[in-house]
């Protein structure tokens, strides 16, 4: 008894021991992992029975929509598939005509008209055009409706100011490219967006951007506010003045107005909403100062084409406190960045009313080319879509200038175009040491002589070409189809080189392939006697072109000179040979805005041989009209001057010859 | 725990008396075990119950569990939806407000089942990819299970396809959601709108100010800029497996695969079918499969049968024809398959439209010109082409292959429309992988000359040497563009010479002391530096003339995104040793300059100590050599260019150990050296430095010309 007692007792007491620790264990091992779960936020459920749900659609439903009729556009509403009419674009491209102005005519106006006469695309004959344009007088008074209306088809309505006839808007089918257009009106991909232009805006040339310097500069003031009455306050880096509605008050931090001074100067331009501040928008861009719009009602110009947020910041004006601390931490890169292509812009697509006009008419263009119109690529960075032509390549690595952001590197071989001029002999020593480089892929010359080209040429390790030139200088310059190679070495039948300097200067030209490289230089100058500018081919310690009598250059210059010098310019190196020289080193300047690159020329021959440059010893007389009707075309100077020569690293040093690569 | 402790009390007490008394040893014996019951109960349901009911919540629910609401028939609708909405007008922004990692908060609502009076469901209570796009949400960072703090709702009411659910109620079921407030910052996601007959290509539901974030928007329900065109998920993306295949010519040149497509359009292709008979197939329904062949992935030419989605995968181009809805699955499979979609639908938004750039994986051709979409086509050059293809698959890689990645992009997009200044740019949205690792975005890429007028602040890191390193400010001071002079001392035991004892020269000069001997220092951003154009200068470079460094400069002016410096340096692979090696010797090649002597813009000083990848940095202070060699590496791999190398080579004394005392240029010190070059470019993932033949000499250096009519006579002379 007292046995069995004892044991009993001993399997109770056991019992609970056991179950105590059975439920104290669990409860241990739960209440460390468990408690910091807990506090983590709950989330979305994990269904257990997720595998069950069904899917949206059910395998049948996608492809057995009903198929329906095609609908028609909707009256009022237009988008370029509805309401513009490629196929008329078919045949010739983009043909603009303009319908005469009626009445007296502005200078805004001429300008335009001007502008579509130099853009290429434009057209005498309404009928045979596929772009009519109607010019919007300037004061918003309606014009009357053209006779070829049709309801407004493959009508662009142009006006750059921001007054517009009230009547645009029950234009229809017609696209409106007007200055600032309100967000609600613009039909995105059919509309474009002009900039604000200011009455005074030149329609040539234009002031270059204002910048200076990449980065800011530490002096600068952080913000600028554009004013109602069109001027720039600035404040300093304390920037907690700017209350909620974006209206910085003037009893904080050290601020002051400048009445006078157009263009703001600071890192960052801020844009109230309002409608009129749209003209601010360009004295930012123009200025380097980075425009910060708060919020605005208007659409960005060219905004389907230009990717603002690489310039611009369009921020919300209802968190002033936000933005101006994000502006105030942006990274230094961002805001490098930003300045660089706010100059760009300007420089690209603003400056002038031609620029602006030629963009207008190239996104038209784009829209008509479909899908191998020009690539973001090209319209966002330098040297911009107007000077990259689609017609050249629709390919980026195809253009001298994207080298880096594609990754790419130029390819190693150039073809020597040699331009044989009356009286001409072959030049076989040239033939000879130009195909002796290894770089070298083909010979083409050009035969612009009276006499027929000799039967026999010397056998090189290349082919040879012979081409028959016509007499003109500017054909030196046409994109021959038989021009294989990125790489243009240009020469003159008088030119003579050895191997080596090809292969040293084609070595240079591949780390440069959107400047020119040659070997003789001539620099400009601003002749004060004469009030105008000339050029000198004296040596000198400064140099701004360098002569095609023997120069290496990208393809695509060919492509440009022939098809976007304006033809008066084309027509002057006809007539005058020794401007050719002039005009192929400023339009290079004026798409890389860099000046060109000098390498070493053998001296012994450059004494030997003056006349290397074409047209004689003394090019003065015709060629000075030259550089001025050239600078008056491009509406500025555009050739850069360089100080300094590429040679080879070790040049003249004192080391053994055989060590030496060139 | 607390009915532990008692037991234990009480235990030890038990046992002597059970001897003696046996009716309190029966008591002891029952309170024993009943104490243990309680215990067991206690448990059962006080701590533990806590923690086993949320793990319940996440892991075991059902969704046929969740809680039901009734719809009373009169309970509000909202507005149809504005038009004119745009961020700036219907969306509450200040429920964002300041957030410091510029990241929304997006808060999910609990899934309910809605009935109408009768009991009668309002629609599926949630589909699986719904399901699917709301967990993604909730993984993501811009989760938050905080209501209060939410700036984005999300309504667990499931809008994917319009066909599955009731209008109305559906319309008054979003209504009473606790923070509707007509919609405002509510985002909706539907992928199949409008319905028989007229299909509207926007949902049908009243939503107020909503955003819809739309499969198939056309241009006249799009709300620019504050709704998002999505894509229309294909159910195919995870049930085939269809590995990549590289761009390049495929079998068809255009390939049509959809099955609904009108009459009118099916003729059309037809007769381009008739007419490029090679090159072009079109494709239709299956109509005599055998039983249990899914015909979804099957299509049919007349008898013969190709299997779906594969088939794309042998054309170059594929039809996206609209059918009843703009927005069409196909358009998926055809990017998967890296086949260009041709989009014939008029007045379709594609997805994602505001950040991807279509035409580089598309064309877009109008529907009344579908008759003569091959002529079009085959005005596209092959190499723009492959390069569409590349971009179709990396688009469906990137934004269409999971509802996931589709949910992502799509609160990415409103990210960055809310935070415009931490918004990602248009290469991170469209470049592949393999064009953002090939390409350089140079930081200084305008081409942009700095006026002379600038000038340059001369930076000398020097230790203890003052008396060259006096010399080196009489030097530098001679040269006219010099507007600042900087002395970093690098040494803290010693203290700068008194202010009496430098020497006297035209520019301000100013001592920064450091607070500890890093190489480092002499890249530092110092706020003195107000130029743009920096010499680096070691306080024992006394053999460059005056002439030579105003020229430097002049040369730093073309070439303001470089380093232009003097003794110039290469890098060699070594093929014996595979890998890279340093190479000082006469050579006809340079790749680095040292920055004993160098000219190079302020912005770099900043990459230089902020952004330098890996951890060079700490790497050179410590080894207490190779910052020159890390500047050369960060500003090659930076801008993608090559050094300019200034000037004829000079006997420099020394300029490889210039911030070591006594080390010599000797064979240790050239091992040293390639061991940085080395070790930078597996940090660098790549050899960034750039290998050029030239060097930079005045226009008429060593030409026959009278002396003192050049610019910079005093060159090269020793």
């Amino acid at each position: 008894m007292q046995s069995w007692r004892r044991k009993s007792l001993w399997l109770a007491l056991s019992a609970s021991w056991l179950l105590v620790l059975l439920r104290v264990f669990p409860l241990l091992r739960l209440a460390v992992p468990a408690r910091p779960r807990a506090g983590a936020p709950q989330g979305w459920p994990r269904w257990q029975d997720t595998e069950l749900l069904q899917s949206f659609s059910q395998p049948g439903e996608l492809p057995e929509d009903d198929p329906q009729p095609p609908p028609a556009p909707r009256g009022g509403s237009c988008d370029w598939g509805a309401c513009f009419d490629v196929s008329k674009c078919r045949g010739g491209g983009l043909k603009v005509f303009a319908y005469p102005v009626a009445g007296p005519i502005s200078d805004t106006q001429r300008g335009i008209l001007a502008s579509i006469e130099s853009s290429g695309y434009g057209s005498v004959s309404p009928d045979e055009a596929c772009l009519l344009l109607s010019l919007e007088a300037p004061a918003g008074e309606c014009s009357p409706l053209p006779q070829q209306w049709n309801g407004g088809r493959n009508h662009l309505v142009l006006g750059l100011h921001s007054n517009f006839c009230p009547q645009t808007f029950q234009l229809g089918q017609a696209m409106v490219a007007k200055a600032s257009p309100t967000v609600d009106t613009f039909r995105p991909g059919f509309d474009v967006a002009l900039p604000l232009l200011p009455e005074a805006h030149p329609w040539r040339g234009g002031a270059p951007g204002q910048l200076g310097q990449h980065s800011p500069h530490p002096g600068v003031p952080l913000l600028a506010l554009a004013e109602e009455r069109g001027g720039w306050r600035t404040a300093g880096t304390e920037s907690s003045a700017c209350p909620r509605d974006g209206h910085c008050e003037q009893d904080h931090g050290p601020e002051q107005t400048h009445p006078g001074a157009t263009l703001p100067n600071a890192t960052f331009c801020l844009i109230p909403a309002r409608h009129p501040d749209a003209l601010h928008f360009l004295q930012a861009l123009q200025a380097g100062c980075i425009p910060v719009l708060l919020s605005p009602r208007w659409e960005l110009p060219f905004s389907e084409v230009i990717d603002w947020t690489k310039a611009a910041i369009v921020v919300d004006e209802r968190l002033p406190f936000q933005v101006l601390a994000a502006l105030r931490e942006m990274p230094p890169t961002r805001v490098l960045a930003l300045r660089q292509q706010t100059q760009f812009l300007w420089d690209a697509y603003f400056s002038s009313v031609e620029k602006v006009i030629h963009t207008t008419l190239e996104i038209i263009q784009d829209r008509i080319f479909g899908a191998p119109a020009h690539p973001s690529l090209l319209w966002n960075s330098p040297p911009g879509a107007l000077l990259a032509l689609p017609t050249f390549s629709t390919s980026p690595s195809d253009f001298p200038f994207y080298h880096l952001q594609r990754g790419s590197r130029p390819a190693g071989r150039f073809s020597a175009l040699i331009w044989v001029g009356a009286p001409g002999q072959p030049p076989l020593k040239l033939i000879q040491a130009v195909a002796g480089s290894q770089h070298c892929t083909q010979i083409l010359v050009l035969w612009g002589s009276e006499k027929p080209p000799p039967s026999r040429w010397p056998k090189t390790a290349v082919p040879l070409t012979v081409l028959a030139g016509q007499k003109k200088a500017s054909d030196r310059f046409f994109p021959h189809r038989a021009l294989s190679t990125d790489a243009i070495l240009s020469l003159d039948a008088q030119s003579s080189l050895t191997t080596s300097e090809v292969d040293f200067a084609f070595v240079v030209w591949q780390s440069f392939p959107e400047r020119m490289v040659g070997f003789l230089t001539w620099s400009h100058f601003w002749d004060e006697a004469r009030g105008g500018w000339g050029h000198t081919a004296e040596r000198a310690n400064e140099f701004s072109m360098v002569l095609t009598s023997a120069a290496f250059y990208h393809r695509y210059y060919h492509t440009l000179f022939t098809h976007s010098l304006p033809k008066a310019l084309r027509t002057l190196a006809d007539e005058a040979p020794s401007c050719v020289d002039v005009l192929m080193n400023s339009l290079v300047a004026a798409v890389t805005k860099l000046p060109p690159i000098k390498v070493p020329y053998g001296k012994q021959r450059l004494e030997a041989s003056p006349p290397l440059a074409p047209g004689g010893p003394d090019p003065q007389p015709p060629a000075q009209d030259c550089i001025n009707q050239m600078a008056a075309e491009f509406g500025y100077m555009p050739l850069v001057s360089s100080r300094l020569r590429l040679d080879p690293v070790l040049f003249k040093d004192p080391v053994s010859v055989l060590r030496k690569k060139y | 725990m607390c009915a532990s402790v008692k037991y234990n009390i009480r235990g030890p007490a038990l046992i002597p008396r059970m001897k003696t008394k046996h009716r309190i040893y029966y008591i002891t014996l029952f309170s024993v075990v009943l104490l243990g019951l309680i215990a067991t109960g206690v448990f059962q349901f006080w701590p533990h119950s806590i923690e086993s009911s949320s793990d319940w919540n996440v892991e075991k629910r059902s969704v046929r569990d969740v809680p039901v609401v009734r719809l009373p028939a009169g309970s509000p609708l909202p507005e149809r939806g504005d038009l004119s909405c745009r961020m700036h007008t219907c969306f509450d922004v200040y429920r964002c407000g300041f957030n410091p990692k510029n990241k929304i908060k997006v808060y999910i609502y609990s899934l309910k089942k809605y009935v109408d009076e009768s009991g009668v469901p309002v629609s599926n209570t949630i589909s699986r990819e719904y399901n699917e796009l709301l967990t993604a949400i909730s993984d993501s960072d811009y989760y938050t299970d905080d209501i209060s703090r939410a700036c984005l709702f999300v309504p667990s009411i499931d809008v994917l396809n319009q066909n599955t659910l009731r209008i109305k109620e559906t319309a008054q079921a979003l209504a009473q959601l606790s923070r509707w407030d007509r919609g405002t910052n509510h985002l909706l996601f539907n992928m199949l709108p409008g319905g028989p007959p007229d299909y509207n290509t926007a949902l049908d539901v009243p939503r107020d100010r909503a955003l819809l974030a739309g499969g198939g928007f056309s241009t006249w329900t799009y709300r620019q800029g504050y709704d998002v065109s999505i894509p229309v998920y294909s159910p195919l993306s995870v049930e085939v497996d269809l590995p990549e295949k590289g761009p390049g010519p495929r079998r068809y040149f255009l390939l049509s695969s959809q099955m609904a497509i009108h009459p009118e359009y099916r003729e059309d292709l037809e007769a381009l079918q008739a007419k490029h008979a090679e090159s072009v197939l079109v494709l239709d329904k299956c109509t005599n499969l055998s039983e249990g062949v899914p015909w979804v992935r099957r299509r049919c030419r007349e008898h013969q049968v190709y299997e779906y989605p594969q088939v794309l995968q042998e054309a170059t181009f594929c039809v996206v024809l609209r059918g009843a809805r703009l927005g069409q699955a196909a358009l998926s499979d055809v990017l998967r398959a890296g086949c260009v979609p041709v989009i014939i639908a008029d007045s379709y938004i594609l997805p994602f439209s505001e950040v991807l750039d279509w035409k580089r994986a598309s064309v877009v051709v109008p529907e009344e010109k579908l008759s003569d979409v091959y002529g079009i086509l085959q005005g596209i050059p092959r190499r723009q082409i492959e390069e569409m293809q590349r971009q179709a698959r990396w688009f469906w890689e990137a934004y269409f292959q999971s509802i996931k990645a589709i949910a992502l992009a799509t609160l990415q997009i409103i990210n960055d429309r809310i935070y415009p200044y931490a918004a990602l740019s248009y290469e991170e949205w469209n470049d592949p992988p393999t064009v953002k690792w090939s390409s350089v975005s140079n930081p200084l890429f305008l081409p942009l000359i700095p006026p002379q007028s600038q000038g340059f602040t001369a930076i000398v890191l020097t230790y203890d040497r003052v008396e060259s390193l006096f010399r080196v400010i009489t030097e530098v001071s001679k040269v006219p563009s010099l507007s600042k002079l900087l002395v970093v001392w690098n040494n803290q035991n010693k203290n700068p010479p008194e202010d009496s004892l430098w020497p006297k020269i035209r520019v301000p000069l100013k001592v920064v002391r450091t607070a500890e001997n890093k190489l480092s220092n002499r890249f530092f951003p110092y706020d003195e530096i107000e130029t743009e154009a920096v010499l680096a200068i070691d306080d024992d470079i006394i053999m460059l003339t005056s002439d030579e460094l105003q020229f430097g400069y002049e040369v730093w002016r073309e070439f303001p995104d470089r380093l232009v410096g003097y003794p110039g340096r290469l890098h060699l692979w070594d093929h014996e040793m595979s890998k890279w090696k340093y190479e000082s010797e006469w050579t006809n090649e340079v790749s680095m300059v040292l920055t004993g002597a160098a000219f190079y813009h302020k912005y770099f000083n900043y990459l230089y100590t902020y952004k330098m990848p890996g951890d060079i940095k700490n790497w050179v202070d410590a080894h207490m050599n190779c910052e020159d060699i890390a500047m050369n590496f960060l500003v090659a791999n930076v801008t993608g260019k090559a050094v300019i190398k200034v000037t004829p080579r000079k006997k420099f004394k020394c300029p490889e150990c210039t911030a070591i005392d006594g080390l010599s240029l000797d064979q240790t010190h050239m091992v040293e050296r390639s061991e940085c070059i080395n070790k930078f470019a597996s940090v660098f993932g790549t050899m960034p430095l750039k290998v050029v033949e030239h060097r930079a000499d005045p226009v008429l250096y060593k030409d026959d010309f009278p002396e003192k009519l050049k610019s910079f006579p005093n060159i090269g002379s020793l």
